[in-house]
C-alpha cells in the first residue's frame, strides 16, 4: 500500500523546448491532465497541466490580434511549466495515505513520483480514486453493510470474528470516526460468499453494534 | 522450348540469352569509374591490334634528319634520339605487351606478355592456394612456406634476379611475372577456399566420396572466380609496371623492341634540354594503361558489392 | 492488490504504417499499412514468416532502418507523440530514455573489449547523476533479477566469457536498466537452445509484471507466442492480416492465412500416424508482386473469390479487439476445411508396418576431436592429449524402412552423430555396421555401394547447392559419379527426381539462387535420393525453413521413404517436430544417450530427467495446453572435461530423490534400464519411480 504500487509507471512526459500546442496534441491523445517535464535521463525539470496553459492576461495586454498568435505559437512547455522547485513531488516508499494528505493540503492533483531526481511515475487524483474504491471493495461483488460501533478496543474484532466465524470471506473493509459522534465509529465490511439475511442475522447479534446501511 | 513451358518460368528466364548476358555486362555501365577505365584500356588494345593501320612508319625505322623533334604534321608525338617516331613505337610496343607474345622468331601467340604472365601465375598460384586451403595440415604448412619465401623479396628485386638470370625475352618476362604473381593469388585463393570450404554443398561432395581434385577445381575453384578475376585485372597492371620498370633498368626487351620502359629511360637523358617527348609520351601510357586496369578493376568490385 | 487494468493510452499506437527500401530498381515496399497499439504491460507479439516485415516494423519504431529504409506512410506515436519525421537527435535521445531493443545476436549489444560491468555502469552513468558505486550495486542488483548466477563475479567478466543465453540475459539487464517504457525485442531467443530459452522467457514475463513495460515481441516461433504474448498481429507479405488476443488468434483464427499457419505447425503430442500437417500451397510474393488493389494472399487462398482479387480489404474489425484482413472472415468456418484433391492422396496417414531387421548398428562409438592444448609442454609434444567427447559410448539400432529421430541441444553430439556413421568423422573407438559395411572406414576409403546406400540431406538450404552449377547438373552428378548411368539416361532420371520432389521439369535449368529456401531444400532431397540410397540422414532439414514451407518438406520425405521404404535417421532439435516424423526417438546429452525408444514412449512417461527438462522447456503453440515448468539452472558443461558418473548429474532437478541427494549420480555411470524392449532409459533412479511422473504436456 505504497505510492508505488498506485502510480502510473511510465507516465507520459513532454520536453521543455516543445510548443505548447504539441504538448495540448499530446494531452488530448493520451487523455493525461498533468504532464511532467523531463530533461536528459528522465530528470525532472517542471510540470505542465492543463490550468498552466492559460496565459496570464497581463502577458497578453500589450500586444494585437497577429502578435497574440504569434506569441502563442512560439510558446514552449519551458515558459508556462511550474518549474522544478515548486513541484511537489514524492517517493516510491510513502505510504498513500501521506502522499493523499500532501495532495488535499497543497490542492494538487498529481504528484510526480521521483528516484535519484528522475521520474519513474506520476500518482493523480485519479489513481487514489482508485485506492480508494479497492479499499471499499467497490471492484468485487459482495454484501457491503455499514456497521455503527462504539469507538473502543476490541469493537471491530468482534465483528470480524463473528463473520469469520461463519466461514465467510471479508474482501475489504474500512472505517472512519462516526461524522458528528466521536464516540463512535463507522465501518463499512465487504463480505462475500452470503446473503443479505444470512450476514444480518449475525451481525444484529452483537452487542452495542448497530447496522446502518446493507446494500 | 516451348512456349506454354517457357512462359510458367520466372520472368528473369524467359529473357533470351543475349539479354541476359547484357544484364550482367550493363553493371560495367553503373558504374562510371569502371567505364572510364574500361574505355582507356580498350583504347590500348584497339591501337595495340591495328598498330600497322595507324601509322606509316615502323617501330625500327630511323630518321637522322629529324632526331628529338616535337609533335607535329608528320609525327604525331614527335621523335626520339634516334628520329624513330614515338607513336609508332608505343602502338607497337603495345602489341606486345597486352596483344602479342613472340615465342620465337616466326612463332607467336595471341594476348600479350602480361596478360600471359598473369594466367600462368593464376593456374599456378590458384592450384597452391587450393591445395593448402582445402587440404589443410601439413600441404597448407608447406605451401605456406613457400609463398612466405617468394613474398620475402620485394617485388622488383625478384623481377630483376630472374630477368639477369634467364635474360630478357617475352617468355622469359612471362614467366617472370607470372612467379612473382603466385604468392598473391595463392593467397587470395587459399583465404577463399578456407570460407567456401565449410558450406554444406562440399560437405554434400564429400558424401559422395568425390576426390579432392574434383571437389577443389570443380566445386570450390567456380565460386571463387569473382574476386580472383578481379584480381588479376590488377595484377595485369602491375605486371605493365614491373615491365616498365624493367625496361627503365635495362632489363627489358633488347634494343631495338619499342619497349616502353627503355624508351623512357633513353629519353630521359633530353628532358632538361627541352626535348621531353621520348620520355614523356611512354611514361604517359604506362600510367594510363595501369590506371585504366585498376579504374575498371575497382569500378566492377564496388558495383558487385553494392547490391550485396 | 485488487485494482483492475487501468485504461491507459497505449504506449504505443502505430496506424497504417509504411515502409520502403531505396534500391537500385526503384523503392521496394517491405511494409504496407500496419496498425497496431500496445499498451503497458502487455506483449504484442509481431509474427509472420521470413520477408514478411516484421523486423522492418521493429526497426522502423525506432527508425534503425539504414541508410536506405524511409517510412513512407502512416503515423507511429509513442506515448502520444509522433516518431515519423523526428530528427535524429531527438530520436537519440527517446531511444537512450525510455526505448529499448533486444536483438537475436547479444553480441551486437554488447561491446567485446570492455567488461560487463562496465556497459552496465554506463547505461546509468550517462543519464543520471550517481556514483559509480551507486551504479555498480544498482547493476549487481539487475542481473541478480535476470537471475544471472554469481552476479557479482559476473560484473568483472568480458563478454566472449560467458554462455548465448546468459549474454541475452545481460543484454535485457542493460535494456532495463533505464526503466524503458516500450523494450522491442527481435527474436531474442531464437539463437539459443530449448532449455535457456524457457528460462529467458520466464525472464521476460517477470519482469513485464514488475516494471509494467509494453513490449513488442517479433518472432516467426508460433509456440514462443503462445507462450509469452498477450496480444498478436500476424504479418503477411508486409500486411498485418490478423490483430486479437492470444486466446483467439489460436483458438479461432479469422483470416484464412493464420488458419494455414495453425494447420502446418507440428504440436507436441501428435503422432505420424495420427495428425497430417498441412502446407500452404503457393509462395509469399516477392516485394514487386504484390498488388495494391488486391488482397495479397487471395493467390493462396482456398476461399478467395473475384472480390478478393479486384478490392483490397482492410482490417475489418470482427469481434471486439479481434481484426482480420478478409471480407469473409465471418463465413469462414476452420473446421469444415478439407485438404484439396492435390494434398489428399500424398498424405494418407500411415500404419505402422512391423519393424523390420536393424539395418544400422552402432555400438559403443566414440568420436573424440582433438584439442589442441595451449601449454608449452604440448609444444614440445609432452603435454596432455585433450579430448572433446563429441560422441561417448553411444549404441543403438534402427529397423530397415523406419525413422530414427535424435534430439538434442548445441553439442550434444547429434551432428558429429551424423558426420561418423556418413564418414566424414572418423570414430575413436566402437563399432559402426551398416549392411555388412564397416562404418569406420572414412569416406574416402568407402565402397561405391556403401557411398550410394547411405547419403545426407543438409540443413542450410542456402548452402546446400553449389551456386555455380545448375540444378540439373547437381542432381545428375551423383547419378554419373555413383550410379554409372550412361549420359542420356541421366536428363530423365534427373526430371524423374525432380517430379517426385514435386518440382516441374523446368528446375532442370535453374541455378540455386532463383530457387526459394523450401525449393533448394527439395532439390536437396532429390540429390541426396538420386542413388536410391537404403539410408538417409537429415540434418536438420527443416530448421532453417518457413513454418509453412516446413510443412511441405516434412511431407514429402514421409512419402519418398513410404515409396522407397528407406530408412531415415532425423536431426532436429525441435522436438515437435521430431515427435511428428520419427518412430523412434533418441535424445542426447553431451555425447551420450538418455533415453532411446519408440516416439509415443519418450513423449509420456518414464521419462529420463533431462528429457522431462526438454520437454518442459518447449513452447507449445497452444496457450491452453498446460505444461510443467521444469527448469535447468547452469550451463551444458565443457565437453572436454564432462562430469563424472552420470554428465547430467550437475543440472538435474530429480537428483534428489534419491537417496544422500543423488551421490550415486556423481560417482557411478547410471545403467541402462529397460522401460520395454524397445525403450531405454539411462538413469539411477528405479524405473517404478520415474513411471510415477505426470506427463509433461496435458492439452485440454
Amino acid at each position: 500500500m505504497f505510492v508505488r504500487d498506485y502510480m502510473t509507471r511510465h507516465p507520459v512526459m513532454v520536453e521543455p523546448n516543445m510548443s505548447i500546442v504539441e504538448a495540448q496534441d499530446i494531452m488530448a491523445e493520451t487523455k493525461v491532465r498533468h504532464l511532467p517535464v523531463a530533461g536528459e535521463g528522465k530528470r525532472l525539470l517542471g510540470l505542465i497541466t492543463r490550468q498552466r496553459m492559460r496565459i496570464p492576461p497581463t502577458e497578453l495586454a500589450s500586444l494585437n490580434v497577429w502578435e497574440i498568435t504569434r506569441y502563442l505559437s512560439n510558446l514552449c512547455v519551458k515558459d508556462v511549466m511550474v518549474k522544478r522547485k515548486n513541484v511537489i513531488t514524492t517517493i516510491p516508499d510513502i505510504a498513500l495515505e501521506e502522499a493523499a494528505k500532501v495532495m488535499t493540503e497543497e490542492k494538487i492533483g498529481c504528484l510526480p513520483v521521483l528516484e535519484d531526481d528522475i521520474v519513474v511515475g506520476i500518482i493523480t487524483e485519479i489513481d487514489m480514486m482508485t485506492l480508494l474504491t479497492d479499499l471499499l471493495g467497490g471492484y468485487e461483488a459482495g454484501v457491503r453493510v455499514t456497521l455503527r460501533m462504539p469507538n473502543q478496543k476490541g469493537e471491530l474484532a468482534k465483528a470480524t470474528g463473528a463473520i469469520s466465524d461463519q466461514g465467510w470471506g471479508i474482501y475489504a473493509s474500512g472505517g472512519v470516526k462516526t461524522p458528528k459522534d466521536p464516540g463512535h465509529w463507522d465501518c463499512v465490511i465487504k463480505v462475500r460468499d452470503v446473503s443479505q439475511e444470512d450476514l444480518v442475522a449475525v451481525l444484529e447479534q452483537i452487542e452495542g453494534h448497530e447496522i446502518i446501511d446493507v446494500r | 522450348m516451348a512456349a506454354a513451358e517457357k512462359a510458367s518460368l520466372p520472368k528473369e528466364q524467359q529473357k533470351s540469352r543475349l539479354a541476359k548476358l547484357w544484364d550482367r555486362v550493363s553493371i560495367i555501365f553503373e558504374s562510371k569509374v569502371a567505364l572510364i577505365g574500361l574505355i582507356i584500356v580498350l583504347f590500348w588494345v584497339f591501337v595495340a591490334i591495328f598498330a600497322p593501320l595507324l601509322t606509316p612508319y615502323t617501330p625500327t625505322e630511323q630518321d637522322y634528319t629529324a632526331q628529338n623533334q616535337p609533335p607535329s604534321r608528320a609525327h604525331p608525338l614527335g621523335t626520339d634520339s634516334l628520329g624513330r617516331d614515338i607513336w609508332a613505337r608505343l602502338i607497337y610496343g603495345a602489341r606486345v605487351v597486352l596483344v602479342m607474345l613472340p615465342i620465337s622468331d616466326t612463332f607467336w601467340l595471341p594476348l600479350g606478355t602480361a596478360i600471359w604472365g598473369v594466367l600462368l601465375g593464376l593456374i599456378v598460384g590458384s592450384t597452391l592456394g587450393l591445395m593448402g586451403g582445402y587440404l589443410g595440415g601439413w600441404v597448407d604448412e608447406v605451401v605456406m612456406r613457400i609463398l612466405d619465401a617468394m613474398m620475402a623479396f620485394p617485388v622488383i628485386l625478384l623481377y630483376m634476379i630472374i630477368i639477369a638470370a634467364v635474360g630478357a625475352s617475352a617468355t622469359n618476362v612471362v614467366l617472370a611475372i607470372a612467379i612473382v604473381g603466385i604468392p598473391g593469388i595463392a593467397r587470395l585463393v587459399r583465404s577463399l577456399t578456407l570460407d567456401i570450404k565449410t558450406r554444406d554443398y562440399i560437405r554434400a561432395a564429400e558424401t559422395r566420396g568425390e576426390n579432392v581434385w574434383y571437389i577443389m577445381f570443380v566445386e570450390i575453384l567456380p565460386n571463387a572466380r569473382g574476386p580472383i578475376i578481379i584480381d588479376a585485372m590488377l595484377r595485369v597492371g602491375y605486371a605493365i609496371f614491373a615491365m616498365g620498370t624493367l625496361g627503365f633498368l635495362g632489363l627489358g626487351m633488347p634494343p631495338p623492341s619499342p619497349d616502353w620502359g627503355s624508351m623512357v629511360a633513353k629519353g630521359r637523358q633530353f628532358i632538361l634540354s627541352g626535348s621531353p617527348w621520348a620520355a614523356l609520351w611512354p611514361s604517359v601510357a604506362i600510367a594510363s594503361l595501369v590506371v585504366g586496369l585498376n579504374l575498371f578493376a575497382d569500378g566492377l568490385r564496388e558495383e558487385s558489392l553494392r547490391y550485396q | 492488490m485488487s485494482n483492475p487494468q487501468k485504461t491507459h493510452a497505449p504506449i504505443l499506437k502505430v496506424e497504417h504504417a509504411a515502409i520502403s527500401y531505396e534500391t537500385r530498381y526503384g523503392d521496394v515496399e517491405a511494409v504496407r499499412d500496419v496498425s497496431f497499439d500496445v499498451h503497458r504491460a502487455t506483449t504484442f507479439g509481431v509474427v509472420g514468416e521470413s520477408g514478411c516485415g516484421k523486423s522492418t516494423v521493429a526497426f522502423g519504431i525506432v527508425d534503425f532502418l539504414g541508410a536506405n529504409g524511409k517510412i513512407v506512410d502512416g503515423s507511429i506515436k509513442f506515448q502520444g507523440r509522433e516518431l515519423v519525421g523526428r530528427s535524429d537527435a531527438e530520436l537519440r535521445k527517446l531511444r537512450g530514455d525510455q526505448i529499448s531493443m533486444v536483438y537475436q545476436d547479444p553480441m551486437q549489444a554488447l561491446n567485446p573489449s570492455l567488461t560487463l560491468g562496465d556497459q552496465l555502469t554506463e547505461v546509468l552513468t550517462i543519464h543520471r547523476d550517481i556514483s559509480n558505486q551507486e551504479a555498480r550495486e544498482r547493476s549487481i542488483e539487475m542481473l541478480k533479477r535476470v537471475y544471472m548466477p554469481d552476479a557479482a563475479n559476473v560484473m568483472d567478466r568480458y563478454p566472449h566469457q560467458i554462455s548465448g543465453g546468459q549474454q541475452q540475459r545481460v543484454v535485457i539487464a542493460m535494456a532495463l536498466l533505464n526503466n524503458p517504457a516500450l523494450l522491442i525485442m527481435d527474436e531474442p531467443t531464437t539463437a539459443l537452445d530449448v532449455t535457456v530459452e524457457a528460462v529467458v522467457l520466464d525472464l521476460i514475463e517477470d519482469l513485464k509484471r514488475d516494471f509494467d513495460t509494453a513490449i513488442v515481441y517479433i518472432t516467426h516461433d508460433l509456440g514462443v507466442v503462445a507462450r509469452v504474448c498477450n496480444e498478436v498481429g500476424v504479418m503477411y507479405a508486409g500486411e498485418m492480416v490478423e490483430v486479437g488476443s492470444v486466446e483467439k488468434i489460436f483458438g479461432e483464427p479469422l483470416h484464412p492465412y493464420t488458419q494455414g499457419l495453425m494447420r502446418c505447425v507440428p504440436k507436441l503430442g501428435s503422432t505420424k500416424e495420427g495428425s497430417i500437417l498441412y502446407p500452404i500451397r503457393g509462395r509469399v510474393p516477392a516485394p514487386k508482386d504484390r498488388p495494391k488493389g488486391a488482397c495479397i494472399f487471395a493467390p493462396r487462398c482456398d476461399y478467395a473469390t473475384d472480390r478478393c482479387l479486384s478490392e483490397k480489404p482492410g482490417l475489418i474489425s470482427y469481434r471486439e479487439g479481434h481484426l482480420s484482413r478478409c471480407f469473409y472472415s465471418d463465413e469462414i468456418n476452420p473446421e469444415d476445411w478439407s485438404p484439396s484433391s492435390d494434398m489428399i492422396s500424398s498424405f494418407s496417414p500411415q500404419e505402422t508396418a512391423p519393424a523390420g531387421e536393424p539395418i544400422l548398428k552402432i555400438d559403443d562409438l566414440k568420436t573424440y576431436y582433438d584439442q589442441e592444448s595451449k601449454s608449452l609442454l604440448s609444444l614440445v609434444g609432452m603435454g596432455e592429449k585433450l579430448h572433446v567427447k563429441a560422441v561417448d559410448k553411444v549404441s543403438l539400432e534402427v529397423p530397415k524402412g523406419k525413422t530414427l529421430g535424435v534430439v538434442g541441444e548445441s553439442g550434444c553430439g547429434k551432428s558429429t552423430l551424423a558426420k561418423t556413421i556418413v564418414g566424414l568423422e572418423t570414430p575413436r573407438g566402437g563399432t559402426a555396421e551398416f549392411l555388412g559395411f564397416d562404418l569406420s572406414v572414412p569416406v574416402s576409403d568407402r565402397d561405391v555401394k556403401l557411398i550410394q546406400d547411405l547419403q545426407m540431406v543438409f540443413q542450410n538450404p542456402d548452402s546446400t547447392m553449389n551456386p555455380s552449377y545448375t540444378v540439373g547438373q547437381q542432381i545428375g552428378r551423383p547419378l554419373r559419379h555413383l550410379g554409372k548411368m550412361h549420359p542420356s539416361e541421366v536428363k530423365e532420371e534427373v526430371i524423374r527426381l525432380l517430379n517426385a520432389v514435386r518440382l516441374d521439369g523446368s528446375y532442370y535449368k535453374r541455378l540455386p539462387r532463383q530457387l526459394s529456401g523450401g525449393e533448394k531444400q527439395r532439390v536437396g532431397i532429390a540429390r541426396a535420393f538420386a542413388s536410391q540410397p537404403e539410408l538417409v540422414l537429415c540434418d536438420e532439414p527443416v530448421s532453417a525453413l518457413d513454418v509453412s514451407v516446413q510443412a511441405a518438406v516434412l511431407n514429402l520425405l514421409l512419402d519418398i521413404q513410404r515409396d522407397h521404404n528407406t530408412t531415415m535417421m532425423f536431426i532436429a532439435h525441435d522436438l515437435s517436430v521430431v515427435r511428428f516424423f520419427s518412430d523412434y526417438v533418441a535424445v542426447m546429452y553431451l555425447g551420450h544417450l538418455v533415453e532411446i525408444g519408440p516416439a509415443e514412449n519418450i513423449y509420456s512417461p518414464p521419462y529420463q530427467p533431462y528429457t522431462e527438462a526438454l520437454l518442459s522447456a518447449v513452447p507449445i503453440p497452444d496457450p491452453t495446453a498446460e505444461q510443467k515448468h521444469i527448469r535447468l539452472h547452469g550451463t551444458v558443461p565443457s565437453a572436454l572435461n564432462p562430469p563424472s558418473g552420470c554428465p547430467f548429474h550437475t543440472r538435474c532437478p530429480r537428483r534428489d530423490l534419491l537417496p544422500d541427494g543423488g551421490k550415486i549420480c556423481e560417482t557411478e555411470e547410471p545403467p541402462w534400464q529397460y522401460n520395454t524392449e524397445e525403450h531405454r532409459i539411462y538413469c539411477h533412479i528405479p524405473l517404478e519411480e520415474l513411471r510415477t511422473f505426470d506427463p509433461v504436456v496435458t492439452s485440454r
